[in-house]
């Protein structure tokens, strides 16, 4: 285990996000409603020193296991995040968080104007044109989106 | 089976430059046939309309355009006298509309609106304008008019003047001019140039300039393409007033341009283009207007026909 992780406490059943962007780690928390009202224990480090120069954020939250939908949020708002998943004090799973090629409902539209802020029954899908640059684009208004405005649904 | 039968008319970016000269040439071919046989193209066939916005003229292109084919038009142009006043979605007009047609011709004040009637209705929807996302078959009359007038539109410098940030047709413009190799100059104020989440799609397809001064590639352009400031859709009057009347295109400009160069707009105009330009041959907005109908029954014409026409 690194050092930086024993900096909060290990747990026993639960998650650990690791190698968010720095200053992202309460976006990560809103985005994933992740705010403690279960009485699950939630630790976060932010400014974390992770190599020479860089810093990084991490979240530990205990009796959570991502769901797709929260790891699409994940890859969007921090691309480079590392999802570890732990059983009884034990790393059973490591993965990066990837973008999918269309990520539906979870983001609302940033356009206004765009029919799925509308009252029609409709739901938002969003194509993700470039994975690297993480450029999405809403699918029904074509209006390429700024990530850093999304707003969740 | 022709590749237009019974497709959806959404966004000029689903059209590659091999389909949109297989329109032209469709259209080409529409125009040379005799009336009389123009109108077996699309006999018995039923063209609904459904305009959440006014217009006037879009809407009287279709139902030209349908007419010429033989086919028949019905809908609603006023939509404060239609049961969406009393509350009815957009969805379930466009399902019980395309239940009385064979095509759908929809504009709606908002963004991505044809895309979603497409998903609803189980006829082809034409989008004849969605907020201030596109208006498809104005570029393809558009693009018809320059090829038309100019007898090509790959190596054309092309101006486009006016309001860039709120004007539709300008988007589809771009976005279809991005099937060509043009070299593109966007004229507008600084408040009304092309707004900043549509210039990533637009820079994918071709490269352009930006300036405020009309004056600045006037002298080079093969095609300057001019737009109104729209008044309904600034957020307020003021704003408006402001940049109201920037640019007017009179003959003192015209004389600055070369003499083969064209000057097109999607019409309706207020005072951007003086009346004394209306009788010059550079002037070619009527004959753009005109071709609009023949590139509309064109793609009626394409859609409603298995095997075209």
């Amino acid at each position: 285990m690194e050092q930086s992780e024993l900096l909060v406490r290990r747990i026993k059943e639960g998650t650990v996000i690791d190698h968010i962007d720095e200053g992202k780690g309460l976006q990560v928390l809103n985005a994933l409603r992740i705010d403690g009202r279960d009485g699950s224990l939630i630790t976060i480090a932010l400014n974390v020193p992770s190599g020479k120069f860089k810093k990084k954020d991490i979240i530990k939250v205990e009796n959570k296991f991502l769901k797709d939908d929260d790891t699409n949020k994940l890859a969007v708002i921090a691309s480079k995040a590392t999802i570890n998943i732990i059983k009884d004090y034990k790393l059973v799973e490591k993965r990066r968080v990837s973008l999918p090629n269309e990520i539906d409902r979870i983001f609302r539209c940033s356009n206004p104007d765009c029919i799925t802020n509308s009252n029609e029954h409709i739901e938002s899908v969003m194509d993700v044109i470039d994975k690297e640059g993480r450029v999405l684009k809403c699918r029904y208004c074509s209006r390429v989106l700024d990530v850093n405005k999304l707003k969740y649904n | 089976m022709n590749e237009f039968y019974q497709k959806d008319i959404i966004s000029i970016k689903d059209y590659n430059k091999e389909q949109l000269e297989k329109i032209f040439t469709a259209t080409d071919k529409l125009i040379q046939l005799d009336p009389s046989t123009r109108r077996e193209i699309s006999k018995g066939k039923t063209m609904a309309y459904l305009f959440y916005e006014p217009s006037t003229r879009t809407r009287l292109s279709f139902d030209s355009a349908m007419a010429s084919i033989g086919g028949n038009s019905l809908g609603i142009s006023d939509i404060s006298s239609s049961s969406t006043q009393k509350g009815e979605s957009l969805a379930d007009t466009v399902k019980i509309m395309s239940i009385y047609s064979d095509a759908l011709v929809l504009r709606h004040p908002l963004d991505g609106s044809s895309r979603f009637a497409a998903e609803i209705s189980s006829k082809p929807v034409i989008n004849a304008g969605s907020g201030t996302e596109e208006h498809p078959t104005q570029a393809i009359q558009d693009l018809y008019t320059i090829r038309k007038e100019k007898k090509k539109i790959d190596g054309l410098k092309i101006g486009i003047v006016g309001d860039l940030k709120y004007g539709r047709t300008v988007y589809s413009l771009l976005y279809g001019l991005g099937n060509y190799d043009v070299d593109v100059h966007l004229i507008s104020p600084e408040s009304l140039k092309i707004r900043s989440d549509s210039v990533y799609e637009i820079k994918k397809r071709l490269s352009f300039t930006e300036s405020t001064n009309i004056e600045e590639h006037i002298d080079d352009l093969d095609v300057l393409y001019v737009t109104r400031i729209q008044k309904e859709r600034f957020p307020d009057e003021e704003e408006y007033l402001k940049v109201k009347g920037s640019y007017v295109v009179g003959l003192d400009l015209l004389q600055k341009m070369k003499d083969t160069a064209i000057i097109l707009h999607p019409l309706p105009r207020l005072d951007e283009i003086s009346p004394d330009i209306d009788g010059t041959k550079n002037a070619k907005y009527f004959e753009q207007a005109e071709y609009g109908k023949y590139t509309r029954a064109a793609l009626l014409g394409l859609t409603l026909n298995e095997n075209g026409f």
